[in-house]
């Protein structure tokens, strides 16, 4: 059968020692990146992008992605031990996880989560495997109008649902495009705002702006305010590794169900792991017979929302791979590196790559199966990586960004660049402006804008192409709708915080 | 460092401002064309005018309420940026070890604390590893020293 060979061609792929080497460091990169809060999946992704260029698209992809996955696996280690969250998608399994730890079953609530997170992933690679080439195939018939819809409402969801404030994260969405604009014209070959910089011919550098906005912002914000972990040895002593029966029989359903809302959220665009863990906790503790365990060491109550960021994880791949569409700002980073790489994103690329594509897929098999085997024995170890003080840490990593910067074109320009967009980050983060829209509008911006031109010119300079066309004026409406619920509950959002928000930074 | 601003105003205006630069640019130097064939100046002269209109809609809702201020650090984005630029400074003309001694003593003062031995400790291991990754490892053309005179 086609699909079992195609599988087997995955797997063929994956399994060649070459990729095999890199998924592995991928994930041992993103687990210590998980473990250590204030390093952001978003900064080490660019940060070891130009370490990638030499590789093979494929082998680049399946690195970079083992890094995406495997922090969510080391998030919840943080989370355990410490009580304090290594990514926002592990937040919510601080308050079952840490008391649990603080009960001394520090040690089963880590084997157990590192089993929900197999667990979602699994469900989610399936899931992956099964859909994306079907909405590829019938995505093959979409044309400019259709795409353009994609992306604006992709770039809407992303823009109001994750973020407090509808017109903050849609400025920032517009603000990124423009920044996506910055270079020659693909269609006129007119050079735009470059102001007079000849380096900026081919446009501004994807990784640049990830390091300055994501990883300097992050360290200004950090500095002198993070602290090296104080780890009470008490909870650090893992006697018993083996759950009981009783928790094995409270775990069985919270997974399942926590795989089925991740898997749904990882798709849709704006939503993402952080959203799904949040939600499946909430329906956790909404169904259950005894609400007043949770939070008082619920073994519902960490599985739950491991299955659910892990499962959506995974299937936040399906429309990135599927359509070229990502829906999160990370998503937006793996689809610009198949750009450098040369590799158009879209529907045609899983029968174009198919090396690419199942070797990828299968690729997160293997790497899910590393990240059970380095979590469970090697638990001491991440938690030792917690007591590295920051003002080690921070200079290090700049050192990395500095030279990731340079490497990737050979010229300071590249750091220039980083410095930059460092300034603007800290001006975001000053201003209360979110960062994740900013990314997605710089990749989706001149893909959108050449698609608009397109469809106008087929549709002879009547804007109503984009709402005639059946598909394209379903998903505009979606988007309408999108727009109105997230400046609606974006205002009740406002109300809430208003009387809390006046001073939260300090010198 | 506090400063008596309000954020959301602040924001609101920034945007306008933005987006007033865009579409000017726009505007005046590229060619905007017809809807069915759009010169490269149409799409960013649009996106400008969103801008604007998305900042005046920050800023026209903070008018009803209170002023509130903010503190804004001063000394962490003078150091860390501080650094990134001795790093661009110092690449070319001196070599990747300088660089990277510039980034660390630049960047740790953020600390306002003068830690002779950790920066000492630092840069003499990140002058190894560095090297051995991006040299030994990746291949990547760098000199390690250079002498511009």
């Amino acid at each position: 059968m086609d699909f079992f060979q195609n599988l087997m061609l995955g797997l063929n792929v994956a399994l060649s020692l070459n990729n095999l080497f890199y998924c592995f460091l991928g994930v041992l990169i993103g687990t210590v990146v998980g473990v250590i809060p204030g390093l952001g999946v978003l900064a080490a992704i660019s940060m070891l992008f130009p370490m990638t260029f030499g590789l093979e698209p494929t082998t680049a992809l399946i690195m970079l992605a083992g890094i995406w996955y495997g922090t969510t696996y080391g998030g919840s280690t943080a989370s355990i031990l410490l009580n304090l969250p290594g990514t926002p998608a592990n937040a919510i399994t601080c308050l079952d996880g840490f008391a649990m730890a603080k009960q001394g079953r520090g040690a089963v609530a880590l084997f157990m989560t590192t089993i929900a997170s197999f667990f979602g992933a699994t469900v989610g690679i399936i899931l992956l495997t099964l859909f994306t080439p079907v909405i590829a195939e019938y995505a093959l018939n979409f044309r400019s109008a259709e795409y353009f819809s994609l992306m604006l409402m992709g770039l809407v969801a992303a823009s109001t649902i994750s973020s407090g404030s509808a017109i903050r994260g849609f400025a920032m969405v517009i603000l990124g495009i423009l920044i996506g604009l910055v270079g020659m014209d693909s269609q006129t070959s007119t050079l735009r705002y470059t102001f007079g910089v000849l380096g900026l011919l081919e446009g501004v550098s994807l990784i640049a702006l990830a390091m300055g906005v994501f990883g300097v912002a992050e360290i200004i914000m950090s500095v002198r305010r993070v602290r090296a972990a104080d780890i009470d040895p008490e909870t650090l002593k893992l006697r018993a590794i083996w759950p009981t029966r009783d928790d094995v029989n409270r775990s069985w359903f919270p997974m399942v169900r926590g795989s089925s809302i991740g898997s749904f959220f990882g798709t849709l665009p704006g939503t993402g792991p952080s959203i799904a863990a949040f939600l499946s906790y909430a329906i956790e503790k909404r169904i259950s017979r005894s609400p007043k365990r949770f939070g008082n060491g619920a073994i519902e109550g960490i599985m739950a929302p491991e299955a659910a960021n892990n499962a959506a994880d995974q299937t936040a791949f399906i429309p990135t791979l599927s359509l070229g569409v990502p829906g999160s700002a990370t998503m937006a980073l793996m689809l610009g590196v198949l750009m450098i790489h040369g590799i158009a994103p879209g529907p045609s690329m899983i029968t174009d790559q198919p090396e690419l594509f199942w070797g990828l897929i299968m690729s997160f098999w293997i790497g899910n199966i590393f990240l059970l085997v380095l979590n469970i024995p090697l638990i001491g170890l991440w938690v030792r990586l917690l007591t590295i003080p920051y003002h080690i840490l921070y200079p290090a990593v700049l050192v990395f960004i500095c030279i990731g910067a340079y490497t990737s074109g050979f010229s300071e320009l590249y750091v220039w660049m980083v410095f930059f967009f460092g300034v603007l980050g800290f001006l975001m983060r000053v201003l209360d402006f979110p960062g994740a829209p900013l990314l997605l509008g710089f990749v989706l911006g001149p893909l959108m804008e050449e698609h608009f031109r397109r469809a106008m010119l087929l549709s002879r300079g009547d804007f109503m192409t984009f709402f005639d066309r059946p598909i394209s004026g379903a998903i505009m409406a979606l988007t309408g709708l999108i727009l109105v619920w997230g400046i609606w509950s974006g205002q009740t959002y406002k109300n809430k915080t208003a009387q809390n928000e006046s001073s939260n930074d300090s010198t | 460092m506090e400063i008596s601003l309000d954020r959301d105003r602040v924001g609101g205006l920034s945007l306008i401002a933005l987006g007033v630069l865009a579409t000017y640019v726009a505007i005046t130097w590229y060619p905007l064309g017809t809807p069915q064939r759009m010169g490269p100046g149409m799409f960013p002269a649009g996106l400008g005018i969103l801008l604007v209109f998305l900042g005046a809609l920050q800023f026209l809702l903070t008018l009803g309420r209170p002023v509130s201020s903010f503190k804004i650090r001063v000394y962490s984005p003078l150091f860390i940026l501080g650094g990134i630029a001795a790093f661009a400074l110092m690449i070319v003309p001196f070599g990747l070890v300088p660089a990277i001694a510039g980034v660390i003593v630049v960047s740790s003062m953020a600390e306002l604390r003068f830690r002779i031995f950790d920066i000492t400790l630092l840069i003499v291991g990140l002058s190894l590893l560095a090297p051995f990754i991006f040299s030994f490892c990746l291949g990547l053309p760098i000199d390690l020293f250079s002498w511009p005179f």
